[in-house]
C-alpha cells in the first residue's frame, strides 16, 4: 500500500489536526456533561417566533413619564464608566511603573505587583460588584469601585507591556545619564508610551461601558438596571426599545474611540 | 551704555540675569501633534462632570470601607461542606463556556465567510450580516441569556443560547477580517482555474486564516469563561449563581472558595493561553 | 597621564549561571581609544555596562575616577554615572521628543528637583546643546522628532547626549552595528575627534576587527569571559586573532585595510 502524499506544511497539518481533535474531545465531553442538546432549540422554535412576534415586536416606548428617567439612566451608565475608566488609568499608570524588572526602581517587587494585577483582573468585574455590595450596600458608588478594580487590573497589565515594548532602551540610557527615577518617567516612559497608553485607555472604555450596563443590571445602577426592571416586570416590547437604545451607545461609543485612535495615531 | 553693559555681560555665559532677558530657546518638537494634550484635557473636564452627575456619597461610602476588609476576612474562612456543589457548578459553567465557543466557532465561520466582501461577492448580503452582527455585538451577553432564559426555561440551554449570539456576533467580524485580509490576486488566481467559490474558500482561504482564527478562539476562551462565571448572577445557572446566592445569604466560606476557584481557572486558561501563543510564535 | 578607570579581578555571573566575565584586569588612562573585540557572548557588553553599574559584578571591583563603583548608591551612583556616557547600538533614544531634547538629556544627571523631572533647562545648557549638534552637523534637524531621523542621525544625536554629560569617560556598545558603511564611518571618525579633542576617554565594543585596528590606540581581546589580548594595534597578529575568535583568520570577514 503506498503511503499518501502530504501536501501541506509539515507543523501546520499537524497544528490542524491537534486543534480539531481538542475540539471534538471538549464538544462531546462537554455535550455529555451538560445534556445539551441542540435539537430542543429546534424543537422550540415555535416558542422562539411566537416570543419574538407576540412579546418583543414591535418594540415599545417606556411611559412617557418615565422616558426622561430612562434616558438620564442611559447618562449614568456613561458617566460610571469613563470617571472609573480615567481613575483606573491614573492609577494604572502609577502602578505599573513598579510593574516591571527593568523599569522600576525595585525589581524585587515587579513581580508582587504584577501578581497583584493577575488576581484582581481574574476575578469578573460583576463578582467584586457582589462582594462590594454585601460590604458596601448597593448603589452608584459600589458599581465604580467594581469598574475601577476590574479595569485598573487590566490597565496595570497593558500599561507593564507597552514600558517593556516601547521604552526599556531609552530608560537604560537615561540611566546611564544618571538621571532619577522620577526623570526617567517624566523624559523617557512617559512620552515614548503615552500613545500606548492612551490607546488601551480607549479600549477600556469601550469594555467597560459594555460592563457598566451588566453591573447596573445587579444594582449598579444605570440602564443595566432600567432594561433588568422591564424584563423582570414581562414588558418586553418596552426592553426591546431599551436594548437597542444600549445597542446605540454602545455603538455610538466605538465609532468615537475609533475615530480618537486614530487621532493620536498621527 | 546700558546695552553695551549688557553685550559685556553676555559673553560671560553663566550669568542667569542676562539671559533671562534674551528669548527663551524652545527645545520641543517642531510638528506636534495638538490633538493629546486636548484629548487629556477633554478626558479630565468629561471626568469631573461624570462624577458630579454620578452624586456617589463618597464619605458615606469610605465609611463603609473597612467593612471590605471583614467581609474579605469571612470570605477567606473557607467552607469546604459545600465541595462538590461548587465543583459541579463549575464544571457546568466551564462546560457552557466551551460549548457555546464551539458552536460559535462554526456558526462564526460561516457567518464569517457570508460577511466578507470577497468570498461570496454578493454585497448587500455581507453588508446585511454585518450589520445585524454590529448590533448584536453591542447588547451585552447576559441581557442575551436574560431573554433565552424567558424563552427556553432554566437550564444549560438559555446559556450556550445566550452566550452564543454574542461571541457569533464577535467571530464573525474577527473572521471576516481575517477572510478579508487575503489578497484578492490570490484568490483571482485560483478562479481562474475555474474553481468554485466554496471550494477556494475551503481550500485557500480557510488555512490561511487559521492560525488567526486559533488566536482568537483561545482568546475568547478567557472572556467566554468569565462572563459564563458571571451569567449565574443574573438568573441562570453555573458558578456565578452559588457565588450570589452564598454572598446574600451570608455564608461568605463557601462564597469565598467559589471566587477562588474561578480565579484559578481563569488564571490557568490565561496562562496556557500565554503559552500557546509563545510556541507559535516561536 | 591620569588614570581614570581600573578593573581589578571583575567577575559576573548571571543568575542563570552563565560566567560572563572573569577575573578580568585592565587599566584606562585619559585620553585612550579602545576597541574591546571579541565573538558574541564574551562579555563585551557586560564589561562596559559594570562601568556605569547598569550590571552591578558578582566579584572583583570597579574604580572610576578613585571611587569604587560597586558600593555606590542612589545619589551617588548618578553622580559617577554623570561622569561616564554611553553610546548603544539601537540608539536608545526618546523617539518622541525632539532631537534637542533627546541632546538635552545629558545634561539630566546634574539636575536635582522639580527642574529636572519636568525639563526645565536653563538657556546655558540649551545653547551648549545647540553648539555641539552645530559641530555635529545636525542643528538644522534640531526641532525634527528624533524618529524621523535616519540611522547615522541618530547614532550622532545619542552622541551629543554623551557629549553634553561632560563625561571623562565615553562607553560605546557596539555603535555602528545597524549602520550602513557610510555612515559608520562617519560615526566613528565623530568618535575619535570629538573624544580627542576634549581628551575623553573611550572604550568602544566592536565586531569589525579593521575599524578596531584603524581606529583605536588600544585593543583588548576577549573571548569566554577572559582577557585574552591587551595592547596596541600593530601587536594583534593572526594568532592573537585566532585565539580571541578561535578560528583562523581566513574564516573571518576582515574589511580590507585589516590587511595592509
Amino acid at each position: 500500500m503506498n503511503k499518501r502524499i502530504p501536501v501541506g506544511v509539515s507543523g501546520q497539518k499537524k497544528m490542524y489536526t491537534a486543534f480539531i481533535i481538542v475540539a471534538v474531545i471538549l464538544f462531546v465531553l462537554t455535550t455529555l456533561y451538560t445534556n445539551f442538546n441542540p435539537m430542543t432549540l429546534i424543537e422550540n422554535g415555535d416558542a422562539f417566533v411566537s416570543f419574538i412576534t407576540e412579546d418583543f415586536l414591535p418594540p415599545a416606548l417606556p411611559k412617557s413619564s418615565r422616558i426622561p428617567g430612562v434616558l438620564s439612566s442611559v447618562l449614568v451608565t456613561l458617566a460610571l464608566a469613563f470617571s472609573s475608566t480615567t481613575f483606573a488609568a491614573i492609577f494604572a499608570f502609577f502602578t505599573s511603573l513598579f510593574g516591571s524588572e527593568k523599569v522600576s526602581p525595585f525589581p524585587k517587587l515587579a513581580k508582587i505587583v504584577r501578581g497583584f494585577a493577575t488576581f484582581l483582573r481574574n476575578i469578573p468585574a460583576l463578582v467584586w460588584a457582589f462582594i462590594l455590595f454585601s460590604s458596601l450596600g448597593i448603589g452608584t458608588g459600589v458599581g465604580f469601585a467594581a469598574l475601577f478594580i476590574t479595569s485598573y487590573a487590566f490597565m496595570v497589565r497593558a500599561f507593564v507591556e507597552t514600558i517593556e515594548d516601547v521604552s526599556q532602551d531609552c530608560v537604560e540610557s537615561l540611566e546611564a545619564v544618571g538621571a532619577s527615577f522620577p526623570q526617567r518617567v517624566i523624559q523617557a516612559i512617559l512620552p515614548s508610551c503615552l500613545n500606548g497608553f492612551l490607546s488601551w485607555f480607549l479600549y477600556c472604555i469601550e469594555v467597560n461601558i459594555r460592563a457598566s450596563t451588566i453591573v447596573g443590571m445587579v444594582g449598579g445602577g444605570g440602564v443595566g438596571l432600567t432594561l433588568f426592571t422591564y424584563i423582570k416586570g414581562f414588558q418586553y416590547d418596552v426592553a426591546l426599545s431599551i436594548i437597542l437604545l444600549i445597542a446605540a451607545m454602545v455603538i455610538i461609543v466605538d465609532r468615537i474611540t475609533g475615530r480618537l485612535r486614530k487621532e493620536i495615531a498621527k | 551704555m546700558e546695552q553695551t553693559i549688557v553685550q559685556n555681560t553676555a559673553k560671560q555665559t553663566d550669568n542667569n540675569a542676562v539671559s533671562k532677558k534674551e528669548k527663551k530657546i524652545p527645545v520641543g518638537c517642531r510638528q506636534k501633534n495638538k490633538f493629546i494634550p486636548c484629548f487629556m484635557a477633554g478626558t479630565v473636564l468629561l471626568t469631573v462632570i461624570s462624577l458630579m452627575y454620578l452624586e456617589i456619597d463618597w464619605i458615606k461610602l469610605a465609611s463603609r470601607v473597612p467593612e471590605i476588609g471583614k467581609v474579605f476576612a469571612e470570605l477567606a474562612h473557607f467552607d469546604f461542606s459545600n465541595m462538590d456543589l461548587i465543583f459541579s457548578s463549575m464544571l457546568e459553567t466551564i462546560s457552557i463556556a466551551v460549548l457555546s465557543l464551539l458552536y460559535s466557532l462554526i456558526l462564526g465561520v460561516v457567518f464569517g465567510m457570508i460577511a466578507a466582501r470577497n468570498i461570496l461577492r454578493i454585497k448587500w448580503l455581507s453588508v446585511l450580516t454585518q450589520s445585524l452582527f454590529t448590533f448584536l455585538r453591542a447588547v451585552p451577553t447576559p441581557v442575551w441569556v436574560l431573554l433565552m432564559l424567558v424563552c427556553l426555561g432554566m437550564g444549560p440551554e438559555a446559556g450556550v443560547a445566550g452566550l452564543c449570539v454574542h461571541t457569533t456576533a464577535f467571530f464573525t467580524k474577527t473572521f471576516a477580517q481575517s477572510f478579508e485580509s487575503i489578497p484578492d490576486e490570490t484568490l483571482e488566481a485560483l478562479e481562474a482555474t475555474g474553481t468554485s467559490r466554496i471550494s477556494i474558500f475551503v481550500n485557500a482561504v480557510l488555512p490561511a486564516a487559521f492560525s488567526q482564527i486559533a488566536a482568537w478562539t483561545g482568546m475568547r476562551l478567557e472572556t467566554n469563561f468569565s462572563e459564563c462565571a458571571v451569567l449565574g448572577m443574573v438568573g441562570a445557572g453555573g458558578v456565578g449563581f452559588v457565588i450570589s446566592r452564598n454572598l446574600q445569604s451570608y455564608e461568605y466560606g463557601t462564597a469565598g472558595l467559589a471566587i477562588v476557584l474561578v480565579f484559578a481557572v481563569a488564571y490557568c486558561i490565561e496562562r496556557l493561553f500565554v503559552a500557546i501563543k509563545k510556541k507559535i510564535a516561536q | 597621564m591620569e588614570q581614570i578607570l581600573k578593573f581589578e579581578n571583575v567577575s559576573k555571573s548571571y543568575p542563570n549561571g552563565v560566567h560572563a566575565l572573569k577575573n578580568v584586569s585592565f587599566n584606562v588612562k585619559e585620553g585612550e581609544f579602545i576597541s574591546v573585540i571579541g565573538p558574541s557572548g564574551s562579555g563585551k557588553s557586560t564589561i562596559l555596562r559594570s562601568i556605569n553599574r547598569l550590571i552591578p559584578i558578582s566579584g572583583g571591583s570597579v574604580c572610576l575616577d578613585g571611587v569604587s563603583v560597586s558600593d555606590q548608591k542612589g545619589r551617588k551612583l548618578r553622580e559617577l554615572r554623570r561622569k561616564v556616557g554611553m553610546i548603544f547600538q539601537n540608539y536608545n533614544l526618546v523617539y518622541s521628543l525632539s532631537v534637542l531634547q533627546n541632546v538635552l538629556h545629558g545634561c539630566l544627571g546634574y539636575m536635582n528637583g522639580i527642574r529636572g523631572v519636568c525639563g526645565m533647562y536653563s538657556e546655558d545648557d540649551k545653547k551648549k546643546a545647540l553648539a555641539l549638534l552645530e559641530e555635529l552637523g545636525m542643528e538644522q534637524f534640531a526641532y525634527n522628532r528624533a524618529s524621523d531621523l535616519s540611522g547615522g542621525q541618530k547614532q550622532r544625536v545619542g552622541i551629543a547626549r554623551a557629549i553634553m554629560q561632560e563625561p571623562k569617560l565615553l562607553l560605546c556598545d557596539e555603535p555602528i552595528a545597524s549602520l550602513d558603511p557610510s555612515s559608520a564611518k562617519t560615526i566613528m571618525d565623530l568618535l575619535r575627534d570629538m573624544t580627542s579633542k576634549r581628551n575623553i576617554a573611550c572604550i568602544v565594543n566592536l565586531h569589525q576587527l579593521d575599524v578596531a585596528v584603524k581606529y583605536s590606540t588600544r585593543i583588548i581581546g576577549l573571548s569566554k569571559g577572559e582577557i585574552v589580548f591587551d595592547g596596541v594595534p600593530s601587536e594583534l597578529t593572526d594568532e592573537m586573532i585566532e585565539r580571541i575568535y578561535g578560528t583562523s583568520r581566513e574564516n573571518l570577514m576582515i574589511g580590507a585595510s585589516a590587511n595592509e
